[in-house]
């Protein structure tokens, strides 16, 4: 999934989840879906920062 | 020497004679000449000379020279470049030279010169003195007198034929250089078939033939006209430089951006995160609030607190009697109070 996709996704859900339209029994498993979304899109943009540093530095 | 007239655009002489110079006038004409015209006398000059006739019964006859006016030579040869640039002009090659790009990275040089020029040497040293990786390859050629011409020509033939062997531009470009040695007689660099050579050359040519004076056509037509061969050497390095600078230009422009694409995303991120937690606890709430609410509502039905005010429930058979015409006499009925239970029989 891209960056772009898992941001998507989570903003999907917290949409969702303010329109009220998840039931008590899926709250939890959204939750937790939206928690590896973030740390998802966080590990992505972590990662392209150091690569992007490595090249650079490797002129 | 001998004085010769020639047909106008051609060869062929049509008036001939010989002419001498006593040692001790040339003594006082010849550096007089050279120095006003940049060049010694030599053949194929246009000259104007005041002459005196002379005739010898051995050597026969002869033009003594008493007086030479270079200005008229110089004027000549400058009517001749001028012909040469307006043939060049009209061959549509002037400024082919200058439509090329010297390539960003120009590291591999062929390089025009003759191998024991003190400005070859010195060329070489700065650029491999430079931090940067320039690989030159000499084409050896005479750089003054009358084979100036024929040699670099085939010097640049001679470039020419080792990139169509390996069927690539093998060279960023041709650097031809002359620096040190005798005063400059550039005459040679004025010539029509060497400035078509160097007009066409499909690589980009700088020159560095070092002399104040005007332009040679040569320099007229090559890419890049300095100086001296340290000049030229100066150029190659300083478009490196100019080169590099772009390359980390681009690269802190890079890390900017970057830079700011991350705060942008990480704020974004944060954003979603921290709706998410108050969002769950919100809803947790509202659930919460609502089983409150149907717990009181339960309560207030529960029967127990219908017996705890004094009513008492009749069941028939586990079912609640609401009805007294549906038991007959006879009928076990079974009453629940606040404590204990009634069994009874009806009537």
């Amino acid at each position: 999934m891209t960056y772009e996709e898992s941001l998507k996704q989570l903003e999907d859900i917290v949409r969702q989840m303010e329109a009220g339209n998840y039931s008590i029994d899926q709250l939890a498993e959204k939750l937790t879906q939206a928690q590896q979304l973030i740390t998802q899109c966080k590990e992505k943009l972590y990662k392209t920062d150091s690569e992007i540093k490595k090249i650079l530095e490797k002129r | 020497m001998e004085l010769i007239q020639k047909e106008e655009h051609s060869n062929t002489p049509i008036a001939r004679a010989s002419a001498k110079c006593w040692q001790s006038t040339w003594g006082m004409l010849g550096p007089y000449f050279e120095r006003t015209t940049g060049q010694p006398l030599h053949a194929g000059l246009k000259v104007r000379l005041q002459v005196y006739p002379q005739f010898h019964e051995a050597y026969g006859f002869s033009w003594i020279i008493t007086d030479i006016d270079p200005t008229f030579t110089l004027g000549d040869m400058a009517r001749r470049r001028q012909e040469i640039i307006r043939q060049l002009k009209e061959e549509g090659v002037f400024d082919l030279q200058k439509e090329l790009t010297l390539p960003l990275f120009s590291l591999n040089i062929a390089v025009i010169s003759s191998q024991s020029a003190a400005g070859y040497g010195d060329f070489v040293n700065q650029l491999s003195d430079s931090p940067y990786d320039f690989h030159t390859q000499l084409f050896p050629a005479i750089m003054q007198g009358e084979q100036v011409e024929e040699s670099i020509v085939n010097a640049l033939n001679a470039i020419y034929n080792v990139c169509a062997d390996q069927q690539t531009l093998a060279f960023d470009c041709v650097v031809i250089i002359r620096g040190g040695g005798a005063t400059a007689d550039l005459s040679g660099f004025d010539a029509l078939k060497l400035a078509e050579n160097v007009a066409q050359f499909p690589i980009p040519i700088i020159t560095g033939i070092g002399h104040d004076r005007d332009e040679s056509i040569l320099d007229m037509v090559s890419h890049t006209r300095v100086k001296t061969p340290t000049a030229a050497a100066q150029l190659l390095i300083s478009h490196m430089d100019s080169t590099s600078q772009r390359i980390d230009t681009c690269g802190e422009r890079i890390n900017t951006f970057f830079s700011l694409l991350k705060t942008r995303e990480e704020a974004r991120i944060e954003k979603i995160a921290s709706y998410l937690s108050p969002l769950v606890f919100h809803l947790l709430e509202r659930e919460q609030h609502k089983l409150e609410m149907l717990e009181q509502r339960a309560k207030a039905l529960d029967p127990a607190l219908l017996l705890k005010r004094g009513y008492s429930i009749t069941l028939h058979n586990g079912h609640l009697l609401r009805n007294a015409a549906e038991v007959e006499p006879g009928t076990e009925l079974e009453t629940r109070l606040e404590q204990g239970t009634i069994i009874s029989i009806v009537k």
